[in-house]
Formats: C-alpha cells, sequence, structure tokens
C-alpha cells in the first residue's frame, strides 16, 4: 500500500547572525544554512495496517507526513501510496487519501459543520448513496448528530477533533494520515477517537499512520511502530519487539517478614552480577525489598530463590519496564547505537 | 468538458460558501462598499483637479484623459474581484503553512486559491469604471460600434489576465521567501501608471510598464483604438499575447513555486 524509499527532505535557508550588526550582515551574505529534517528513510506498510510514526518534536515526523500527503516535495528518494508518486500526481493522490492534523483543522470555521460536509461530498466527488452509508457510520461511531449543526468554531476541542476525522473519511480514503490526533484531549474523548480509528480500520481496511506523544494511543492503537530520531529511522518493528530489545531491565518488589536480615548482604557477589546490571533498595517500613535488574543477565527465578532462602516472602510484584520510559529513552537519543 | 462542468460546480459550491460567510456580517461589507467607492471619486476629482491648473497633457484632453481612466478600472476591477485572495497568499498562507490545506483537497491548487474569496470592493471599480466610459461615450469622445463590443470585451478579459498575472506571479515568490507581500504591493502599485498615457512619464517608467510589469498594455495601448487612434491588431492583438506570455510565465513560476513550498513546523 504504501511504499516509501530513501526518501529525505533538506531545508535550505539563509544563514542568519545575532544581533543587529548580524541581521545588515545577513543581508549582504550569500551564506545558506542546510537542515536535512528527513535523512534517507525507507519503509513499507501493508494495506489495513495501523503504524505509530514515533520520535521527538523536530525529529522529522510531520515532514515525512508532509511528503506522503503530497504536501512537501521530497529532496531526494520517493514514497508510493498505492501506487501513486504524490509529488508528480498530487491530486489523484489526494483523492485516496485522508489527513488529520491536530493542531489544524481543515473545516470551514464560520459555517456550521454540516456545510464543511457538503462541500467536502461535492469537492471528493462522492455519490448520493456512499454519502448517505459513510454518514450513517461515522455518525455512530463519531456522534456527529449532537453538533452538527453549530459553526465549527464554537465547537470543543474534542467535537472539533471529531469533526475532524469525519471530515477526513467522507470519501472513504484508502489511506488515512493522523497528525497527533489526541493532542490536548480528555481521556473520555481520546477513548472514543481511538475506538473510532479501531472501527474504521476493521470496517474498510483503511491504513493508518498516526503520529503522536501519547504512549496510550500507541499501545491501544499500534501493532507496528517506527521510531525516527534527527531524521533518521532508528527502530521499525512491533510493539512486543520493542520492548524486548530495550525495555530488558525489570524490577522486582517482595515483602519480606524480616527486611533487616537484608542489610548486609552483597547481591553482586551472591547473584554473581556486575554493578551495572542490578540495584536493590530496601523500605524498612513496609518490609519492602527491591531489585531492579537486567533480565538478559540475571533470571527473576535466581533472585527470588536467594531472597526465600534469606526470608519467608509474603508478596512478590515484578514490573516490566514502561513503553513510556523505552520511549523517553529513545528521545534523550539515550539508546543510539544500541 | 467533464472536468470544466465539475469546476464550475465547485466554484458555484465554494464561492457560496464564501458569500454565506460575508453575508453573516453585513456591515462591514456595505462599510467596505462604501470606503471603496470614495476612493475611486477622489481619483476621478484629482484628474479634474490637475486639469483645470493645466487644459490638455501632452496633447490628450481631459475628456480622454477620463476615458482613459474609466477604461483601466474594468480590467482592474475584474482582477480584484476574483483573485483577491491571492494578496493572502503572499502575506500569510505560506509563512503560516496554511497552504497546506490547498495542496490536500484533489483540485487545482490556483483554482482553489481564488474561489476562496470574492472581493466586493471591486464593485468600486467596476461601477466607476463603466460610469466614466458611458460619460465618455455619451460625450461622443469614443465612437463605438457594434463589433467594437466584442474587441472591449476581449480586451476587459485580456487586461484581466495580466493583472492576475502579475499579482500572481509576485506572490509565488513567497515560496522561497515566506512572505512577499512588499514585492507584490511595489508591483501592484505600478497598475496606477497605467490609468494615465504612458507618454507622460520618463523613459525608465515607461520601459518598466511596459516590459516588465506590462501595465501599459492593460489600459492605455487598448484605448488607443477606441479613441480611433491606433489599429486593433496593433492594440488588442498587442495585449493579448502579452496577457498570455505572463499568464504562463506567472502559472509556471506557480507551479514550480509550489515544488518548493516548505510548510510551517507544528
Amino acid at each position: 500500500m504504501i511504499q516509501v524509499e530513501h526518501i529525505s527532505k533538506e531545508f535550505v535557508s539563509p544563514k542568519k547572525y545575532p544581533g543587529l550588526k548580524g541581521a545588515i550582515k545577513g543581508l549582504f551574505s550569500n551564506e545558506k544554512v542546510r537542515k536535512t529534517a528527513v535523512d534517507d528513510i525507507s519503509f513499507h506498510i501493508s494495506e489495513g495496517e495501523i503504524v505509530g510514526y514515533i520520535g521527538s518534536n523536530g525529529a522529522g515526523k510531520s515532514t515525512t507526513i508532509k511528503m506522503m500527503t503530497g504536501i512537501l516535495t521530497p529532496t531526494s528518494g520517493q514514497c508510493l501510496i498505492n501506487g501513486i508518486d504524490p509529488s508528480k500526481n498530487r491530486m489523484e493522490n489526494a483523492q485516496n487519501i485522508g489527513v488529520v492534523f491536530g493542531q489544524r483543522t481543515q473545516l470551514w470555521w464560520d459555517l456550521p459543520l454540516s456545510e464543511s460536509f457538503t462541500i467536502l461530498k461535492e469537492i471528493y466527488n462522492v455519490s448520493d448513496e456512499d454519502y448517505k452509508d459513510r454518514m450513517d457510520f461515522l455518525n455512530e461511531v463519531l456522534d456527529l448528530p449532537e453538533f452538527f449543526d453549530r459553526p465549527v468554531r464554537t465547537l470543543s476541542l474534542g467535537q472539533r477533533m471529531r469533526a475532524d476525522l469525519g471530515a477526513a473519511l467522507i470519501h472513504n480514503p484508502k489511506v488515512l494520515y493522523l497528525d497527533e490526533p489526541t493532542i490536548g484531549l480528555d481521556i473520555v474523548v481520546k477513548d472514543k477517537i481511538r475506538d473510532a480509528i479501531r472501527q474504521i480500520n476493521e470496517q474498510y481496511r483503511t491504513t493508518v499512520i498516526l503520529t503522536t506523544h501519547d504512549i496510550g494511543d500507541i499501545e491501544e492503537l499500534c501493532s507496528r511502530i517506527i521510531i525516527i530520531d534527527e531524521g533518521k529511522k532508528i527502530y521499525d518493528g512491533g510493539l512486543a519487539e520493542l520492548k524486548d530489545t530495550y525495555g530488558t531491565s525489570r524490577r522486582v518488589t517482595m515483602e519480606v517478614r524480616q527486611p533487616e536480615l537484608f542489610r548486609k548482604i552483597d547481591w553482586e557477589e551472591k547473584l554473581h552480577a556486575d554493578e551495572s546490571s542490578i540495584e536493590t533498595e530496601l523500605d524498612d517500613e513496609k518490609n519492602l525489598f527491591s531489585v531492579s535488574f537486567d533480565k538478559n543477565r540475571i533470571q527473576v527465578s535466581d533472585i527470588i530463590s536467594s531472597v526465600m532462602q534469606i526470608s519467608d516472602v509474603r508478596d512478590i510484584q515484578i514490573q516490566e519496564t514502561e513503553l513510556s520510559e523505552i520511549v523517553k529513552a529513545i528521545y534523550r537519543h539515550a539508546l543510539k547505537g544500541r | 468538458m467533464n472536468k470544466i462542468k465539475r469546476y464550475g460546480r465547485l466554484y458555484r459550491v465554494l464561492v457560496s460558501q464564501f458569500l454565506k460567510t460575508i453575508l453573516q456580517s453585513k456591515v462591514d461589507f456595505f462599510i467596505g462598499l462604501i470606503g471603496f467607492f470614495f476612493t475611486q471619486i477622489m481619483g476621478i476629482a484629482f484628474l479634474y483637479l490637475v486639469f483645470e491648473q493645466i487644459p490638455d497633457l501632452q496633447g490628450w484632453t481631459l475628456d480622454q484623459l477620463i476615458f482613459i481612466y474609466g477604461f483601466a478600472q474594468i480590467p482592474r476591477g475584474i482582477d480584484h474581484l476574483f483573485t483577491d485572495n491571492i494578496w493572502m497568499v503572499s502575506w500569510w498562507m505560506v509563512i503560516d503553512g496554511d497552504f497546506d490545506r490547498y495542496m490536500l483537497r484533489p483540485m487545482n491548487v490556483f483554482f482553489q486559491v481564488i474561489c476562496e474569496k470574492l472581493q466586493p470592493d471591486a464593485l468600486g471599480e467596476l461601477l466607476v469604471g463603466f460610469a466614466l466610459l458611458i460619460l465618455s461615450i455619451s460625450k461622443g469622445v469614443v465612437a463605438f460600434h457594434a463589433a467594437d463590443v466584442l474587441l472591449f470585451l476581449v480586451s476587459m478579459i485580456a487586461g484581466a489576465v495580466i493583472y492576475t498575472s502579475v499579482k500572481l506571479f509576485f506572490a509565488s515568490i513567497a515560496f522561497w521567501v515566506k512572505q512577499s507581500g512588499p514585492f507584490l504591493q511595489v508591483a501592484y502599485d505600478m497598475a496606477n501608471f497605467a490609468k494615465y498615457p504612458t507618454e507622460i512619464y520618463s523613459r525608465a517608467v515607461r520601459f518598466l510598464i511596459t516590459w516588465v510589469i506590462p501595465f501599459a498594455f492593460v489600459a492605455y495601448l487598448p484605448a488607443g483604438y477606441f479613441l480611433g487612434q491606433r489599429s486593433a491588431f496593433a492594440t488588442i492583438g498587442a495585449e493579448c499575447v502579452i496577457a498570455v506570455v505572463f499568464w504562463i510565465i506567472a502559472y509556471s513560476f506557480f507551479q514550480y513555486g509550489t515544488r518548493k513550498y516548505e510548510s510551517a513546523g507544528n
């Protein structure tokens, strides 16, 4: 469905110097600053997939989406969306895609929402029959009727987002691009939007590409994620594998009967581990003893059995690294080179 | 043919949306219209004041000048009425990234730009233009034959295309520099030279408005035909050629610009 091949985008801007003197100097200098926003990215996405496209601010997410939608022309490389190159056949591609930018509406601001839908029906040349089917479906999953006759500018952010999502789907696009679709929404509306995306994907096999900073969006919707950092693709695969690869640290917390016995034990020696792969913590008041460790080096069963040799254990809790921790690490560039 | 029909239909739909929006604020609409009408009246009053001092200008009589002045207002008004949104592209749409919207829809981009807005202020220009033309005809300054009506229409359309081309060309610079409003303003203001015979200007100005920003072809030259001074071929024919050439240049430049469009960061 989507083939992105070695796509790059470079922005060229005149060099700026600080201060008034610099501004004048800038007027006469011909120096240019090149910034590579997207650097040789390739990926393929099949029909019906929901893919999370994530990265920190300025990593190049939006730039990639804008190239795939035909807003920007790539500096090099190409993408084919359903066999069409958006930079060559922009209009044909536009007929096949739906786009929602969370921070910018595509609706007619001063007119009732219903008018926007009427205009879009004309723009995308949707037949009366298809339009009716679509509206029935959209009304059901997005609850549009409750604000269908109100001017767009009077809608709440949640309503506007539902309206925008509906508007992007009126022509039954094969690919749906969502750029931060849940930004600034409350939990209930977020759930609604996610549900709607899931239903659209199931019912119409719409391919969905979604950029987000919301871990919930990714965990609930995406089977696959692509992570980019500083314009380069650094991860492409399933969510489970991401956790396996990067989320190797575990934490086991045990409620022990005699915490005082744990004070003087050298765990590194006891478990034959080096310093960096293990860390222990003791909470005397709650009788909690916890160990953080790298699961590739130490078996959790070894830890538990060693602890049980020392004291009775009332409760055990094992936590894996949360996805948000992994993503945070990626944003901090901490995983580079791994 | 189907395509033309489809665009015709879309134009109706989109423009009627715009009209619905502006009719929500009727007051603004009428104040704009009245304001513009006064600007026009002032322009003519200025002309009279000048001619009270100098009864003829390099061989041109006041009546002839009024004819050229009125003649110049009509293509300007047509362009102003239909393509005013080009200004928004040069000032804001590129720098704000609002232009994204046009790139996402399955319609010609230029078409989308112009059907987003009609400029009612232009009615002032059209009204004054036609009033002055009728005045000139009634005074017998120009001899108007039946066949001339067609030539007149052709000339008006070609003139409007020249205006649009100049606007589109200078607005397109925004794709490189983000905001090209100041350039467009300077270029558009050159059109004020078109209201008078070009002979009254210095050589440099004449060269500029003939070959660089071809506003001389919009009014002065074709008016020469109706004043009975020159042949239709040398005037309106030349105007049409210039209109086509400049349109091709401006539209290609605009198309090329959309490929250089950089949008805006979130």
